[in-house]
């Protein structure tokens, strides 16, 4: 059995609030798989020693589209790239920042990180892994042509340069407290060997597992990696997921054991399955993402701060949250609690007190003294939830004298009209998990084209997410965001619900060692043994 | 006969041309694209957006598009999958046999309950004829995928340790693989029963009054000699047609049933390229789904000369 070092945790936490005062060397010694296992991890699995061999079976709801991490843009492909691939840093159970592939970081001065890789890494082709890999995936991201999702992110990256065979130094434009974040992320972050092509259908990564055979909407497998570097692990030989897009279909698969493990879009289902028999293992969910009520401000009557307001005082968030998911979340506001500076739905915020007289107190102010008809409201038809949210905010806001109309709505189209900010007044899609709360912020500054396009136009909180950026402290960064979330609720730019896991998660206990991660990737099936 | 064949084969070929155009532009009318649809709510740029459509070359003219693609597909090329990267015949070819598969248990299981149905209804009338028309508009009224949810949620409620859920490939073991189809099978032809059922019945009470029935029976031929040689062959010709017709409905409904059931075939491939507007996918299923059907009515029409000796095609 393997033991957490004290020293060793410390510095990781260093590693994740990087601070100007700590220049030189983190050194974090990681000796074998110690730190692979974390807190959380080893409380899940239970008593006895981890076996090895067996087969894992997953249920996915969804199938990969594409397996290359530099080009890849769908959510669905993150199971796979998160067991095949792997990053120089990585999350924790408890979504801190610690070394993988790199063993630790210098930042001489807030622009630059001088990484030190690994040694004797190997790729699954055998190939060793050097810091022109690192350098070569960086150039990928950044090339146009690659038409890379993670550019964005690491849009803050000026220069990748190889300074040894195991050193790579990143110069940056400004000082970016989210640039280790996203390094941490799954796939945003991982390292693609050099010369390899055709990484979308057949992936050569440095994770614990090794790409071996996909059958579209069948099933996806892969095997132990045998040369991974945390010694001992991984324990299964094999990982196979099994694709059911029906959700009643993943219900009955998992009740019948034709499955180990999967997740739910349904609290309540997950919740009516693990009563079924004592040996299902549910976790409880970390709040990872948030339902927004995206407001078109571009003009009236929403381009009018007190309607906004009368919306945001006509609501019951604690309500909606009871009623739609059971109580199984929080509140929200912008940013969810599992990141920095997260919101634990507790506090108090500008505006979240119902209040159904004051509300139609400013919509009298504002000329609506015979309440206002908002027209469309579109939200996703494919997810329930959504729309069963969006049906009790229309009685809400009723009370207050606000009529909107529902219109459920295909994803693709709804999300075109999102971002462009072309739809007419109010439009629901629930926000999923981004490697840093600075993702989530800019969306709604005057900066960001979607932001621009809706109609935002404010000086003052475009100046507080560029400077929240470049704070390096993350206490000191927590409270930027605090002030910047308040701030949104204040002037009511989005009308944040509540906060919830993306799925909820559910296995047989017979999978042991195994942890949910809030950034919604299975990654400690790595650490997960079966006995059957 | 063979030149009747000839002909209504090559017929068939314009009406390809236009349903691929027709689901071509169909399917580019359909706001949202592959890059908007695969990457949902994930944090993108747009100049990433724009150059991902160029990757693919969504960005050229919809007519200089079709060209390319039907220029290709006419050499046999489908082009290659948005969501796989991989050719789309190479998907395609073993999704078409599980979906054929699939409908030909479906098309049987619907042929007999319906043929077995319609008949008694006709030829036992009284009780018998309310219950089945009762059973019928049942049917009618609720869609296979409800019936499909229903026996997904019922088996795994109460049968939980049968595994409906577990697909297993014909080349793996070709029993285990038909009994893994049963279910959504049934599902699929319950509903196509219904019509086969009511044509039946239709048919076969049409031909008992005709003279020659009278005749049969007035010289004393047995009921089954007379159901089995006067009635039912009679009788089979417009239920030939409905089967037929039927096709499509089964192709249709195997959509929501391969979902639901979580089994490799067509219509799984195809509500997922829909959803993901996997234009080159699309283009391919449709293309199949539409040459089954033209091919099926062909036969239909060949059928008929073989059981109706007033139809002949010299």
């Amino acid at each position: 059995m393997t033991h957490t070092d004290d020293r060793a945790e410390s510095e990781i936490l260093a590693a994740a609030s990087p601070s100007l005062d700590r220049r030189t060397l983190l050194r974090l010694a990681l000796a074998g798989g110690a730190l692979g296992l974390a807190p959380a991890a080893l409380a899940q699995s239970g008593a006895g020693a981890p076996k090895r061999g067996g087969r894992l079976t997953i249920g996915a709801d969804a199938d990969p589209i594409g397996l290359d991490p530099v080009t890849l843009t769908a959510f669905s492909s993150y199971d796979f790239t998160a067991l095949i691939y792997s990053g120089l840093l990585r999350w924790n159970a408890d979504m801190k920042v610690e070394p993988d592939l790199a063993t630790g970081f210098e930042q001489p001065d807030p622009t630059t990180y001088i990484f030190k890789l690994r040694s004797g890494v190997k790729f699954h082709n055998g190939q060793d892994f050097e810091a022109a890999d690192v350098k070569h995936t960086f150039d990928r991201i950044r090339d146009p042509a690659s038409a890379s999702p993670s550019a964005t992110m690491f849009a803050s990256v000026k220069e990748v340069t190889v300074v040894d065979r195991l050193t790579v130094r990143f110069d940056l434009h400004a000082p970016s407290a989210a640039f280790l974040s996203y390094l941490a992320t799954n796939p945003t972050g991982v390292i693609v060997p050099r010369g390899v092509g055709e990484l979308a259908t057949k992936p050569v990564g440095t994770g614990p597992f090794v790409f071996e055979s996909y059958q579209p909407n069948q099933q996806f497998t892969l095997k132990a990696n045998p040369s991974y570097y945390e010694a001992g692990l991984p324990y299964l030989d094999t990982v196979v997921f099994r694709f059911f897009k029906d959700q009643a279909s993943l219900t009955s698969a998992l009740r019948s054991k034709a499955i180990d493990m999967t997740w739910f879009k349904d609290p309540k289902v997950s919740a009516q399955i693990v009563r079924t028999s004592p040996d299902l293992v549910s976790a409880p969910g970390k709040t990872t993402r948030t339902f927004p009520v995206w407001m078109n401000m571009k003009a009236a009557p929403l381009n009018d701060v007190r309607v906004r307001r009368a919306l945001s005082l006509a609501t019951d968030r604690a309500a909606c949250l009871q009623t739609v998911l059971g109580g199984s979340g929080k509140v929200a506001a912008m940013v969810p609690e599992s990141h920095v500076g997260g919101y634990d739905g507790a506090g108090e915020m500008p505006y979240y007190k119902t209040d159904i007289a004051a509300a139609k107190r400013l919509l009298a102010e504002a000329g609506h003294a015979n309440g206002i008809d908002l027209g469309d409201y579109l939200v996703v038809a494919a997810n329930p939830l959504d729309v069963s949210c969006a049906q009790i905010l229309q009685q809400q806001w009723a009370e207050a004298g606000i009529k909107v109309a529902i219109k459920p709505m295909e994803t693709a189209p709804l999300i075109g009209m999102w971002l462009k900010g072309e739809f007419p007044t109010l439009l629901s899609v629930a926000l999923s998990w981004s490697p840093d709360p600075d993702a989530i912020v800019s969306r709604i500054t005057s900066m960001h084209g979607q932001g621009k396009s809706s109609g935002m136009a404010d000086a003052k909180l475009d100046a507080m997410v560029v400077e929240a950026r470049t704070i390096l402290d993350r206490g000191k960064r927590a409270e930027a965001y605090m002030a910047i979330q308040r701030h949104i609720a204040d002037n009511a730019y989005v009308l944040d619900i509540y906060q919830y896991p993306l799925r909820w998660e559910a296995w047989w206990s017979h999978a042991k060692g195994y942890a949910p991660l809030a950034a919604n990737i299975r990654s400690f099936v790595r650490t997960t043994w079966v006995d059957k | 006969m063979m030149r009747m064949v000839a002909l209504r084969l090559a017929l068939t070929l314009p009406i390809l041309l236009g349903v691929s155009m027709v689901a071509f532009a169909l399917m580019r009318a359909l706001p949202g694209d592959f890059a908007q649809a695969s990457a949902g709510t994930t944090t993108i740029s747009v100049e990433a957006l724009d150059q991902i459509r160029r990757n693919l070359g969504l960005d050229r003219p919809i007519w200089a598009q079709y060209l390319a693609w039907l220029g290709n597909a006419l050499q046999g090329d489908l082009g290659l999958s948005f969501a796989t990267r991989r050719p789309v015949l190479g998907e395609l070819v073993p999704r078409f046999l599980v979906t054929a598969e699939l409908t030909l248990i479906a098309g049987l299981m619907a042929l007999t309950l319906g043929t077995c149905t319609g008949l008694a209804s006709a030829r036992l009338r009284g009780r018998v004829d309310w219950i089945v028309r009762g059973w019928n508009s049942l049917l009618l009224a609720v869609p296979n995928f409800v019936v499909a949810t229903l026996i997904v949620l019922l088996a795994g409620l109460y049968f939980p340790t049968i595994g409906i859920f577990t697909y297993v490939p014909f080349a793996e073991d070709p029993v285990a693989n038909v009994v893994s189809l049963l279910l959504p099978a049934l599902s699929l032809a319950l509903t196509v029963s219904v019509t086969i059922s009511e044509n039946t019945r239709a048919a076969v009470l049409e031909v008992s009054s005709q003279d020659y029935v009278m005749v049969a029976r007035a010289k004393g031929l047995t009921a089954s000699a007379v159901l089995r040689d006067y009635l039912v062959r009679n009788a089979l010709t417009p239920v030939i047609t409905v089967t037929g017709l039927q096709m499509a409905a089964l192709l249709g409904g195997s959509i929501l049933i391969e979902t639901i059931f979580t089994i490799p075939g067509m219509g799984q491939y195809l509500f997922e390229s829909v959803t993901t507007r996997d234009y080159p996918a699309i283009q391919g299923i449709v293309l199949v789904a539409a040459s089954v059907v033209l091919l099926v009515n062909v036969a239909v029409d060949i059928a008929y000369a073989r059981v109706d000796a007033r139809v002949s095609y010299d």
